[in-house]
């Protein structure tokens, strides 16, 4: 069990959520809730420094945050190369959302923030719902001794100005601003998110993100009130390229740049009438059809294109540098063994040389470029088929994009033909229920030419 | 009888009996692998089985449901959460589940049921619900699914308001009663990091 250090109690403090902590503080220590650190904080404990279990943190974490941020915290869960963007290095004690100085840690309020609401627009989902207050408490304690900083540093808390009301004259201001500290360049000149600075971003450690689209206000990351916006103009969000604009501008500034940003937010689909839907929808189509590429980069994560064509291993952790290169062994019994295909662009053993209706034949018919039958499962060429025209052309330009890594993928095998006939037998004669079985490791050769 | 006769007749049976068996063999071989349906057709059918959204009363209702259908039908949720019959997958009960069953090392899971019935499918779960394993793979009761067997971790890449379309699409289906069973803890599987599948002609259903 670790204190809650002094200073870091003080920083709560200067947050005025003395009131807040107290209640929760509360029910933390209510009978109905007999986690382990509510028996260990017995009433004594003061309202703002809540005792925290950190072995019983560490259960909560191995029980519910390894799939994505790791068993090392070091955001390399099995799921995480498909998440955009990916879950940050807890180990570096850099984090996002906070009411602290750039590069400073965060206030523990500030990471018991993001673990209670998580983060919008990504997969971090608001734990409070899932979480008693008591696991929310003891999994940041467990949190904060993942990076050594948290033992030798201190937040350096913000005190935000007077905020000021979102009003015209407030908002034309922020617009000033907003072309003043050039935010168009990476979150483009209407919000979008398409701005004149390359579109790839990264973060500190080198995975691909995206400038928020300022028009979605439902999708930022630590909320979308005025308030909120201008924390994370004032304080910059660590582990990502969104800088604190603390010396660049003024605090005043900062309000009225909030107020601007909120402005922008357009509505929900969820609260369009039939007209606006009509017209959101033929706008996307539009966006689409105008940026293929980007279409089918949706399409193919989204799907999960790079879930089955990305090999494994034994702890589910994609093996490095082969996302996409293919090589996961599938054995579908009675049948044989379909590895699966390098999607990457290289031209010896990827799709580099194959012709965009190869591609298509694969996607929509599960026909291999050498007549092989594939079939309608695991990969699913009969949904696939289903998709418009413009999406599959999308995703073949998408495809065309993807850095080539060179994996050799041996073509299917068919089983000894005695056993394949009597597994078939007992499969569609007899309706047995063979396995199909997923193994990790790469069944191609990497490197080959 | 003469015994030439006999001969003959000897020679006849085992003719049409070899005949038989290897026409036999022969069809075995020569059939599509699932459920005797030729692959295209299998496929054509499972994609199109997607009921449509022209009953949907509210037009802006509508346009996101259509949405959601396109989604839910392109990236193929029914390759899971088919309802198996006795020949193949029972397209009436569209995703009423219960068709695979996944055996990993950290449990074994059934495909659920995503109609909107009240008791067994997705009509116990609120929108909120739906979408936080869909974004997230957090189960109401606090499990979290492995992303290998519900592919949440690509779905977290559909934007908030294609997750909504989708939902609403589900809420659409015809309310289907098929139980499915919880997730079993435990390792499942006898090779380290494999993941099995039973995709047979089989449902898991429990009530």
């Amino acid at each position: 069990m670790s204190e809650r250090p002094k200073r870091v109690q003080a920083a709560a403090a200067c947050m005025a959520v003395l009131a807040v902590a107290g209640v929760l503080r509360t029910m933390h220590a209510q009978p109905a809730e007999p986690t382990p650190a509510s028996v260990a904080a017995p009433a004594v404990a003061r309202p703002s420094q809540p005792a925290r279990d950190v072995s019983h943190g560490k259960a909560v974490y191995d029980a519910h945050c390894v799939e994505c941020h790791g068993t090392s915290g070091r955001g390399d869960g099995p799921a995480s190369p498909h998440l955009f963007p990916a879950p940050p290095d807890l180990t570096a004690g850099r984090y996002r959302i906070r009411t602290t100085e750039t590069g400073s840690l965060p206030t523990d309020d500030d990471i018991l923030q993001t673990v209670r609401q998580g983060l919008y627009g990504t997969a971090m989902p608001a734990w409070r719902r899932i979480l008693s207050e008591g696991d929310v408490q003891d999994v940041v304690g467990y949190l904060k001794t993942l990076s050594p900083r948290f033992a030798t540093e201190t937040p350096a808390v913000v005190q935000p100005t007077r905020q000021i009301a979102s009003a015209p004259d407030s908002i034309a201001r922020g617009r000033q601003t907003y072309e003043r500290l050039q935010c168009g360049k990476c979150h483009g000149t209407d919000g979008r998110g398409a701005g004149s600075v390359a579109q790839d971003f990264q973060d500190d450690w080198q995975r691909p993100l995206r400038a928020t689209n300022l028009t979605e206000p439902w999708t930022f990351h630590g909320g979308a009130t005025a308030r909120d916006v201008y924390f994370r103009f004032r304080t910059g969000m660590s582990g990502t390229p969104m800088p604190s604009f603390a010396d660049a501008a003024s605090d005043t500034e900062l309000w009225d740049l909030a107020n601007y940003v909120v402005s922008l937010g357009r509505k929900p689909v969820w609260s369009m009438t039939a007209t606006e839907a009509a017209d959101f929808y033929g706008g996307l189509d539009r966006a689409a059809e105008a940026n293929p590429v980007e279409r089918g980069a949706h399409l193919v994560e989204s799907v999960g294109c790079p879930l089955c064509h990305s090999p494994v291993d034994a702890n589910g952790l994609v093996l490095p540098g082969m996302r996409m290169a293919g090589g996961l062994l599938i054995r579908i019994e009675p049948f044989g063994d379909y590895p699966t295909g390098n999607l990457t662009s290289d031209k010896e053993t990827g799709l580099g040389n194959w012709s965009d209706d190869d591609i298509l034949r694969v996607v929509t018919r599960g026909i291999l470029r050498d007549g092989t039958r594939m079939l309608p499962y695991p990969m699913d060429w009969p949904s696939y088929s289903t998709m418009t025209p413009e999406d599959l052309k999308a995703i073949v330009a998408y495809l065309r994009t993807v850095p080539p890594v060179s994996n050799r993928v041996p073509k299917p095998t068919r089983k000894f033909l005695p056993l394949y006939l009597w597994g078939k037998f007992t499969f569609l004669i007899l309706g047995g229920d063979p396995p199909m079985v997923f193994f990790p490791g790469n069944a191609g050769v990497a490197g080959a030419r | 009888m003469s015994p030439t006769l006999k001969t003959v007749l000897k020679w006849a049976a085992l003719t049409v009996v070899l005949v038989v068996v290897a026409a036999f063999l022969a069809f075995l071989y020569f059939i599509p692998p699932f459920f005797l349906t030729p692959p295209e057709q299998f496929g054509k059918d499972m994609a199109e089985a997607a009921p449509g959204v022209a009953d949907v009363a509210d037009p802006a209702v509508r346009a996101i449901a259509e949405r959601g259908r396109y989604i839910v039908m392109t990236t193929g949720c029914i390759g899971c959460h088919a309802t198996n019959g006795a020949k193949g997958p029972d397209l009436t009960k569209y995703l009423a589940g219960g068709g695979l069953m996944m055996r990993s090392a950290r449990g074994t899971f059934v495909s659920r049921n995503l109609t909107p019935d009240r008791e067994t499918g997705l009509g116990r779960r609120s929108d909120d619900e739906v979408m936080r394993v869909l974004r997230s793979g957090v189960f109401p009761d606090g499990h979290v699914v492995p992303h290998t067997a519900m592919p949440w971790a690509n779905f977290s890449n559909w934007t908030e308001e294609e997750r909504y379309a989708v939902v609403v699409y589900l809420r659409h289906l015809k309310p289907i009663r098929h139980g499915t069973p919880e997730h079993a803890p435990g390792n499942a599987v006898t090779i380290p990091g494999a993941f099995e599948e039973g995709y047979g002609a089989k449902d898991y259903a429990t009530k």
